[in-house]
C-alpha cells in the first residue's frame, strides 16, 4: 500500500495525473471499521490531451512502461489492483478539490472527506452505497452543515432525506 | 417467558460490546486498518474464488513475508 500510494504521487508529480484521491471502500475505512474490499478506487482529475479528450490511456501508457499492466479496468501496482475513476461530474470534482490530505506510515496521500463520500453515495445510489451510507453516519465524524451544503449543492437532498429518515 | 426476560439483559450486553468494538474498530489508524482489510480478504478469497470471482489478496511490502497472502 505504502508503494501503491508512493506511485500514485509520482504519477502526480510527473503531470500524468492533476489530482488524485482515494475514494470507495477504503477511503470508507478510513473514517468507519475496516470493510472487506479487493480494489483501490482512486478518483482522478486527468490533464487534457492535445485533442480536448480526456483519457486514461497515457497514464495506463506510463504505468505498463514502470511494469505495471492493466487487467480487467484495473492496474496492479505493488500487490494492488487500483481502480483509477476520472472524476466525471461537479460533486466528484469538487471531493477531489477539497479531499483531505493524511499520511501512510510516513507516505503522503489524499482521502475524500467522509460528506463527499456519503454524497457520493448518495449519487451512485446502489444498495451497498446505501450500506456504506448508514455506516458513515454511524462511525464516521461528520460535520453536518458541511454535508448538507454539499447535498444542497448537487441536488442529492431528497434522496438523502429517503435513505436516512 | 421467564427464561427470555432473563436473556435480554445478556442480548443487550452483548450487543453493547459489540457496538464498542465497532467504535473501536473505527478509531484505529489507517495503516491498522488496511493490515485488517488484508486479513478479511484472506477470509474471504476461498470463499469467493469457490463461487467462481477471482480476487486477488493484496501483497504488501510493509507486511513482514510471513503475513503475506
Amino acid at each position: 500500500m505504502k508503494k501503491t500510494l508512493q506511485v500514485l504521487t509520482e504519477l502526480e508529480r510527473d503531470g500524468l495525473l492533476v489530482r488524485y484521491a482515494i475514494g470507495g471502500a477504503m477511503a470508507a475505512t478510513f473514517y468507519v471499521e475496516p470493510v472487506l474490499t479487493f480494489g483501490l478506487d482512486v478518483f482522478v482529475i486527468l490533464p487534457r490531451a492535445a485533442s480536448g479528450l480526456l483519457t486514461l490511456a497515457p497514464l495506463y501508457d506510463a504505468l505498463r512502461a514502470r511494469g505495471y499492466a492493466e487487467q480487467g479496468g484495473c492496474v496492479n501496482i505493488e500487490g494492488v489492483p487500483v481502480q483509477f475513476l476520472p472524476a466525471h461530474n461537479a460533486l466528484l470534482e469538487e471531493a477531489l478539490a477539497e479531499a483531505r490530505e493524511t499520511f501512510y506510515e510516513n507516505t503522503p496521500t489524499r482521502v475524500l472527506r467522509a460528506e463527499h463520500l456519503a454524497a457520493i453515495a448518495v449519487q451512485t445510489g446502489r444498495d451497498k452505497d446505501r450500506e456504506r451510507v448508514r455506516l458513515l453516519l454511524e462511525h464516521a465524524p461528520l460535520d453536518g452543515e458541511y454535508l448538507r451544503a454539499v447535498l444542497a449543492r448537487h441536488n442529492l437532498e431528497a434522496r438523502w432525506k429517503q435513505w436516512t429518515s | 417467558m421467564e427464561a427470555v426476560d432473563k436473556l435480554r439483559p445478556e442480548i443487550a450486553r452483548l450487543i453493547a460490546a459489540k457496538e464498542q468494538r465497532r467504535h473501536k474498530l473505527a478509531a484505529l489508524p489507517f495503516p491498522e486498518k488496511v493490515r485488517i482489510v488484508v486479513q478479511l480478504q484472506r477470509m474471504a478469497a476461498p470463499i469467493l474464488r469457490a463461487r467462481g470471482r477471482p480476487v486477488r489478496v493484496w501483497r504488501l511490502t510493509e507486511f513482514t513475508t510471513d503475513e503475506r497472502g
